[in-house]
C-alpha cells in the first residue's frame, strides 16, 4: 500500500516537474541581480572569481550558514555514532600498494589543497572544495593504517578556532566598518594572489573548517571500526 | 545601536562553534557560556525593540540591497526572536552529568540548541529567499542532532524517529529548493523586496507551482497537512521540553516564512485558497487523530497539528484581519503548547495510567485545566479572543464551511481535553500510580505562562494596538520595499 502510495507520489511529482519544465523560457532567464553583479563585482570587492565575491562578499552569510550547516551535520553525525556499538573488523595494514601511494600522495594533496583554497579568489575554486581535498590528504593515512587515528584534540581545536576566525572576522568589520562582513582592507590589483580585502582570509578560514570537520568525522568512523575489539 | 542586531544569529554560532572545544578544557564553562549568551541577545533585541526605530532595514556586508543579503528588522520579526531566545532560556537543557564521556555529548547538544537558536533568529529576520532556506535547513540539521540525542539508554525509537523525520525533512527541501529555483528563474531576483516589485512574472502556473512547493517545502517545520505525518512519533520520542520548543516556537518561523512568501511574493486568491485547504485538512486530521491516542504526549502533538491548522486557516483570510487572526492564534499557541509539554515531561505515555494524579499533583494539574480551557476557547481566556477573531474574519469573507469545521472540531477539542480531566480526578478505586513531580523550574515555567495568559486577559486592548501595528508594518509592502531597496543610498 505504502509502496503504491509512494509510487503514485513520484509518478505525480514527476509530471508537475515535467509540465513546469516545459513552460519555463528556457534559455533567456531574467539577468535583473545577476547582470548588476557582473557589471560591478570586479571593482567592489577586487576577486577575479566572480563566484567568490558572491559566496564571501554579496551572500557572505549564506556562506556562513553553510559552515554551521556542516558543523551541525558533523556534531549530529557524532552525537549517533558515539552512540552505536559496532562490531569491529579485523584490521590490519592494506598493504604496500595503498601504504606507498599515500605516502606519495599526501604531500601532493596538501598542496594541492592548499593551493586552490589559497587562489579561491582568482580561479574556480576555494575554501569548501580545497577543505574536502585537505580532508582527504588526512584521511589517507588512516586507509593505509585503520588502527591510527588523527588527534581529535587537536581537529576540535582547528575546527572551532576556524569557523571564530570567520565569525571574528565578521565582527570586526561590525565594529569598525559598521556592518557584518563587509570587506575591509584594500582591494588591491585585480588578479594578484593578495587582492580583494578580507575574501582570502574567509576563504582561508572556511578551507580549514571544511577538512577539519570532514577529517574528525572520517576519524570517527574509523574509530568505531576499530573501538572494543 | 540597531546594527548589533545581527549579534542575535552571530554571537550563539560562535559559541557554538568554540564549545566542543570549551568543554573540553571546563565543563562548568561550557555549561554557564550558552545561558549568558542567551541573556546577552534577549536584552539585544529588547533595547532595539524598545527603542523604536523598527522598522529598519539592515544591509549585511554593506552590499545594495538586492544584489546583497538584507535582515529586515519589524516589530514581528523581534517579536518572534524575543520569544525564541525566551523559550530557550526557560527550557534549556538543565541536566549536569558526571562522567567525561557523557559531558563531552551533552557540551555537542549545547552547541545544537545554540545553533538553533541562531537559525530561528535567522529566519525572523532575514529578507532574503534563499538566505531563510540556509537558516531553514540550518534548523532542521540541528533538530536531527537534538532528536537523536541520547546520554546512556539505547533507545531505537529516537533514532527511527529522527532519520524518518529526516527523510521527510529532506524531502521537503528538495521541494522547497525547487520553489526557489522557479522563483529565481521568473524573476532573476531572491529579495523579498525586489519579489515585490516583480510579482507580476509570478502570477501564471509556473508561479503558482512554485508557491505550492514553497508551502510543502517550508511546511515540514510548520506541521502543515500532507507532511506532517513525523509531529506524533518525534514528539514522543524527542524529550518534551524539545518537543515543547520545536511545537511551540520553532514552526511558528516556518510559518512566518510561508506568510512572507504569501504576502509578498504570491499575494493572489488561489495560493490563499490552497493555504486555506491545507489548513483545514491539518485541523481535521490533527483533531480527529488527537481524539483517537490513548497517549498524552502524542494528544498534544497531534493537537498541535490542529492548531497550526486554525494558523494557516487565519492567514489565508485576505486583508488585515486575517494578519491579526493569524497573529493572535499564533502566539496564543506558542504559550499554551509549551506549557502543554512542560506538563507531558513527567505526565506522557498512556492516559489512563494518570488517573487520580490530580489528587497528588494539584499545582500542575490546575495548570493543564487552564491551559486546557484556554485552548478550546472559554471566555474570557486568551484563547476565546484569537479564535473569535478568527471566526469574525472567516465570517467577513463568508467562509462559513471553514466556520462549521472549527466549531465541530472546537467540540473534538472538548472531548479529549476533557478526558485527561476526568481520568485526573477520577474517584475510581483504583491505585495511584507513582509518578515523580516535575522539576520545580518546569513547574515555575508553566506557573509563568499560566500567568502570563491571565495578564494577556487584563491587556487585551494593549495586545490588540500592537497586532493591529504589526498587521500594518507587514501589509506596508510599499514602505517595506522603499526602506530595502533605497535606504543604502542615503548611508543608512
Amino acid at each position: 500500500m505504502y509502496q503504491f502510495a509512494s509510487f503514485v507520489f513520484l509518478l505525480g511529482f514527476l509530471f508537475l516537474i515535467s509540465v513546469i519544465t516545459g513552460f519555463l523560457p528556457l534559455g533567456e532567464p531574467p539577468m535583473l541581480v545577476g547582470q548588476v553583479i557582473q557589471n560591478n563585482a570586479a571593482s567592489e570587492t577586487g576577486a577575479s572569481n566572480f563566484v567568490t565575491s558572491v559566496v564571501l562578499g554579496y551572500r557572505g552569510i549564506d556562506t556562513l550558514g553553510e559552515l554551521s550547516i556542516l558543523f551541525a551535520a558533523a556534531t549530529a553525525g557524532s552525537l549517533v555514532l558515539s552512540g552505536l556499538k559496532q562490531k569491529s573488523i579485523e584490521s590490519g595494514d592494506a598493504g604496500f600498494l595503498v601504504k606507498s601511494a599515500s605516502e606519495l600522495f599526501f604531500p601532493l594533496l596538501i598542496v594541492v589543497g592548499l593551493y586552490i583554497v589559497l587562489h579561491g579568489h582568482l580561479t574556480p575554486g576555494g575554501g569548501f572544495q580545497g577543505g574536502v581535498i585537505l580532508a582527504a590528504a588526512f584521511f589517507l593515512p588512516l586507509l593505509a593504517k585503520p588502527s591510527k587515528s588523527i588527534n581529535s584534540l587537536a581537529l576540535g581545536l582547528i575546527e572551532g578556532l576556524s569557523g571564530a576566525a570567520f565569525i571574528i572576522i565578521g565582527l570586526i568589520a561590525l565594529f569598525n566598518e559598521g556592518a557584518f562582513l563587509k570587506p575591509f582592507f584594500e582591494n588591491g590589483e585585480l588578479g594578484s594572489l593578495i587582492s580583494s580585502g578580507t575574501l582570502p582570509l574567509l576563504y582561508i578560514a572556511v578551507g580549514l573548517k571544511v577538512g577539519a570537520e570532514l577529517a574528525s568525522l572520517l576519524n570517527l568512523l574509523n574509530q568505531e571500526e576499530v573501538n572494543d575489539s | 545601536m540597531k546594527h548589533y542586531i545581527i549579534l542575535t544569529v552571530i554571537l550563539p554560532l560562535l559559541v557554538a562553534f568554540l564549545l566542543p572545544t570549551i568543554g573540553r578544557f571546563s565543563y562548568f564553562l561550557a555549561r554557564a557560556l550558552p545561558p549568558i549568551i542567551l541573556i546577552f541577545s534577549i536584552v539585544i533585541t529588547a533595547c532595539v525593540y524598545n527603542n523604536e526605530t523598527a522598522p529598519f532595514a539592515l544591509h549585511i556586508g554593506d552590499f545594495v540591497a538586492p544584489q546583497g543579503i538584507v535582515f529586515h528588522v519589524d516589530s514581528i520579526s523581534l517579536l518572534m526572536a524575543l520569544s525564541v531566545q525566551v523559550f530557550a532560556l526557560f527550557l534549556w537543557p538543565r541536566r549536569s552529568f558526571k562522567l567525561q564521556s557523557e559531558q563531552i555529548v551533552s557540551n555537542k547538544r549545547y552547541s545544537l540548541m545554540l545553533l538553533l537558536v541562531a537559525s530561528a533568529n535567522g529566519l525572523a529576520f532575514s529578507g532574503d529567499l534563499f538566505n531563510l532556506y540556509v537558516f531553514y535547513e540550518l534548523l532542521a540539521v540541528a533538530t536531527f542532532g537534538l532528536i537523536s540525542f541520547d546520554t546512556n539508554e539505547a533507545n531505537q525509537a529516537r533514532f527511527a524517529a529522527a532519520f524518518r523525520y529526516l527523510v521527510i525533512s529532506a524531502t521537503g527541501s528538495v521541494m522547497a529548493l525547487l520553489g526557489i529555483a522557479l522563483v529565481y528563474f521568473l524573476t532573476g531576483t531572491l529579495n523579498f523586496a525586489h519579489l515585490a516589485t516583480q510579482q507580476a512574472n509570478l502570477f501564471n502556473p509556473i508561479g503558482l507551482s512554485a508557491f505550492a512547493l514553497l508551502l510543502v517545502g517550508f511546511g515540514v517545520k510548520a506541521e502543515l497537512f500532507p507532511v506532517n505525518s513525523w509531529v506524533p512519533e518525534v514528539y514522543s520520542a524527542a524529550s518534551k521540553k524539545l518537543s515543547g520548543y520545536l511545537a511551540g516556537v520553532i514552526s511558528k518561523l516556518a510559518v512566518l516564512v510561508i506568510i512572507k512568501a504569501l504576502l509578498f511574493i504570491f499575494p493572489h486568491s488561489e495560493a490563499a485558497y490552497l493555504m486555506l485547504g491545507l489548513g483545514l485538512a491539518g485541523l481535521l486530521i490533527g483533531e480527529l487523530s488527537a481524539m483517537r491516542s490513548n497517549d498524552f504526549t502524542r494528544m498534544i502533538s497531534w493537537s498541535s497539528v490542529a492548531q497550526l491548522g486554525l494558523v494557516f486557516i487565519a492567514f489565508s483570510i485576505p486583508g488585515q484581519a486575517g494578519i491579526i487572526a493569524g497573529l493572535a492564534v499564533l502566539f496564543h499557541h506558542m504559550f499554551v503548547k509549551t506549557a502543554l509539554f512542560l506538563i507531558a515531561e513527567k505526565w506522557g505515555g498512556r492516559i489512563s495510567d494518570l488517573h487520580g494524579q490530580g489528587y497528588l499533583n494539584l499545582i500542575m494539574s490546575g495548570i493543564f485545566i487552564f491551559v486546557a480551557l484556554s485552548l478550546i476557547g472559554l471566555p474570557p481566556l486568551p484563547g476565546f479572543w484569537s479564535k473569535f477573531l478568527l471566526l469574525n474574519g472567516l465570517a467577513g469573507q463568508e467562509y462559513y464551511f471553514a466556520i462549521a469545521i472549527i466549531l465541530i472540531t472546537t467540540v473534538i477539542e472538548v472531548n479529549y481535553l476533557f478526558r485527561v480531566a476526568n481520568h485526573l480526578f477520577s474517584r475510581e478505586d483504583k491505585p495511584v500510580l507513582p509518578i515523580n513531580n516535575h522539576h520545580w523550574f518546569d513547574t515555575l515555567t508553566a506557573s509563568l505562562i499560566v500567568v502570563a495568559l491571565i495578564v494577556a486577559v487584563w491587556e487585551l486592548p494593549t495586545i490588540n494596538d500592537q497586532l493591529i501595528i504589526m498587521s500594518d508594518q507587514l501589509l506596508d509592502i510599499e514602505s517595506y520595499v522603499n526602506r530595502v531597496l533605497i535606504s543604502t543610498e542615503n548611508g543608512l
